[in-house]
C-alpha cells in the first residue's frame, strides 16, 4: 500500500528527500495538467509545475496538517498560475479580469449538441483529439478564478468543500464560479461542433 | 433559443447536481424536474460530456510529455531541508511509536526494570540496619535462651570494635554413624559446633 502523504512530509520533515521525491512523482502528472489548463503553454506548464513543488518544498515548515497536503499544492499551483497571467497581462496592457464580473450566459447554443455529439466516453469520440485542442482554447476564454475552479475540480475531481478549502472562498463562490466557467466553456465547445456539423454535414457520430 | 422561465431556478442547480454536491432535498428536486424537461435533461448531459471532456483533453496533453526526469529536476532544485532540532525529536519519536512500537516498548520494560532495581538499592539501602557488614556496633545486650548452653565468642578488631557471637556448646544427638577415619578429633568437634546467633 502506497505512504499517505502525510506521513511523506513528516518524513521529508526529518530531512528525507526521498520521501519528497515521492510526493512529486505521485501529483507530477495533476500538477502540470493543472497548469497546462491555467497557462496554455506546454513549457510554461512544466515550468509552473516544477516551481510549484520547489516552492512547497521550501515552505514546508508552513504546511502544519490542517487540511490535506495536495489542497496546498494545488493552491500554490493556482498561486503561481495566476501570478504568471498577471504578468503576461500586464506586459501586454490587458485588463485584469475581474472574477466576479462575469454575468449569466443564458444564451444556449445548441442544448444537448455536446452531450448527444460526445456522450461521456470521449475517447469513443472521433473528434478527441481535435475537441483536446479546443478544450485548451475555450479554457483560455474563462477567468483565471473560475477556470482554477473548473481544472481543479475536472483534472483532481476535488469536492466542492476540497475547492472551497484550497481556493480559501466560500462555498457558495465555488458553485457560481464553477457553473459561469462551465457555461462559457460549453458554448465554445457546442459552438465548434455546430460549425464541425455543418462542415461535415454529419448530424451525428 | 427561448429559456423556460421554470428552467431559470433549476439551471444553476445542474453544475452541483452532476458533482453530486446537492443536499438529499434539492436532488430530488432536480431530478423530478428532469423528468419533465427535455432541456435541462440536454444540459445535464451537456456538462456530463464537458467534464469527460476536460479531463480527457487535459490527460491527452500530459500523456504528451516525458516525466521521466521531472521529479530529478526538481530535486536538483532543492535546498536540503532541515527542521529544527525539537521538530526533529518530536517527528522522531511519533515515527518509533508508529512505526517501531515493539522495539520502543521492549526499551521502556527494561528502563522500567533498571529502575525497578536501582531506586531501592539507592534509596533503601541508606536505611539498612546496623549489621555485620557496618564498622560501627554498639551492643546494647546479650541474652540467650533460657537454659540454653552457650558460650560467647567475642571477634574485636584493631579499633576494638566487637563482634560477639553466641556459640552452643550443646552436643548434637547424631545417630551413630562411621565417622571417617582420617578426620581428626578438631574437625569433628568443629562439625558438632552449631552457632546459634545473638542479639547485637
Amino acid at each position: 500500500m502506497a505512504t499517505d502523504d502525510l506521513t511523506l512530509v513528516k518524513r521529508v520533515k526529518t530531512g528525507d528527500q526521498r520521501a519528497f521525491k515521492l510526493l512529486v512523482e505521485r501529483y507530477q502528472r495533476k500538477i502540470y495538467a493543472v497548469a497546462l489548463g491555467m497557462v496554455k503553454d506546454k513549457e510554461e506548464a512544466l515550468d509552473i509545475s516544477q516551481e510549484a513543488f520547489v516552492k512547497v518544498y521550501k515552505y514546508l515548515d508552513h504546511f502544519k496538517g490542517d487540511s490535506s497536503f495536495y489542497t496546498w499544492l494545488y493552491r500554490i499551483t493556482v498561486n503561481i498560475c495566476i501570478d504568471a497571467l498577471r504578468k503576461k497581462q500586464a506586459l501586454r496592457g490587458e485588463q485584469v479580469e475581474l472574477d466576479e464580473a462575469v454575468k449569466m450566459d443564458t444564451a444556449e447554443a445548441n442544448i444537448g449538441a455536446l452531450g448527444s455529439r460526445l456522450g461521456t466516453n470521449p475517447q469513443k469520440s472521433a473528434l478527441r483529439k481535435e475537441l483536446a485542442e479546443k478544450i485548451q482554447q475555450a479554457l483560455e476564454t474563462v477567468p483565471e478564478k473560475h477556470r482554477a475552479i473548473l481544472l481543479l475540480r475536472e483534472v483532481e475531481g476535488m469536492s466542492y468543500e476540497d475547492l472551497s478549502r484550497t481556493l480559501e472562498i466560500p462555498k457558495g463562490t465555488v458553485m457560481s464560479r464553477l457553473f459561469h466557467a462551465r457555461t462559457k466553456v460549453q458554448k465554445i465547445l457546442s459552438e465548434y461542433l455546430e460549425l464541425d456539423e455543418s462542415k461535415s454535414g454529419l448530424g451525428n457520430e | 433559443m427561448a429559456l423556460n422561465p421554470a428552467c431559470l431556478s433549476f439551471i444553476p442547480m445542474l453544475s452541483p447536481f452532476v458533482d453530486g454536491e446537492l443536499a438529499p432535498n434539492e436532488r430530488v428536486t432536480v431530478e423530478r424536474h428532469l423528468a419533465v424537461c427535455r432541456d435541462c435533461t440536454g444540459r445535464v448531459a451537456d456538462l456530463r460530456a464537458e467534464s469527460a471532456m476536460i479531463r480527457h483533453g487535459l490527460d491527452l496533453a500530459a500523456d504528451e510529455v516525458d516525466f521521466k526526469d521531472f521529479a530529478t529536476k526538481v530535486m536538483a532544485r532543492l535546498t536540503p531541508y532541515k527542521p529544527p532540532l525539537w521538530e526533529r525529536v518530536q517527528i522522531t519519536l511519533s515515527e518509533m511509536f508508529l512505526y517501531q512500537r515493539k522495539v520502543m516498548f521492549a526499551s521502556l520494560a527494561g528502563a522500567a526494570a533498571v529502575l525497578a532495581i536501582a531506586i531501592p538499592t539507592l534509596v533503601i539501602g541508606k536505611s539498612t540496619p546496623d549489621g555485620y557488614a557496618r564498622p560501627m556496633m554498639a551492643v546494647e545486650s546479650v541474652t540467650t535462651e533460657a537454659g540454653a548452653k552457650v558460650t560467647p565468642v567475642v571477634m574485636t578488631n584493631e579499633k576494638g570494635d566487637a563482634i560477639i557471637l553466641m556459640v552452643s556448646t550443646e552436643q548434637q544427638v547424631e545417630p551413630p554413624a562411621p565417622a571417617p577415619q582420617d578426620k581428626g578429633d578438631e574437625g569433628q568437634k568443629l562439625d558438632q559446633t552449631k552457632v546459634k546467633g545473638g542479639e547485637l
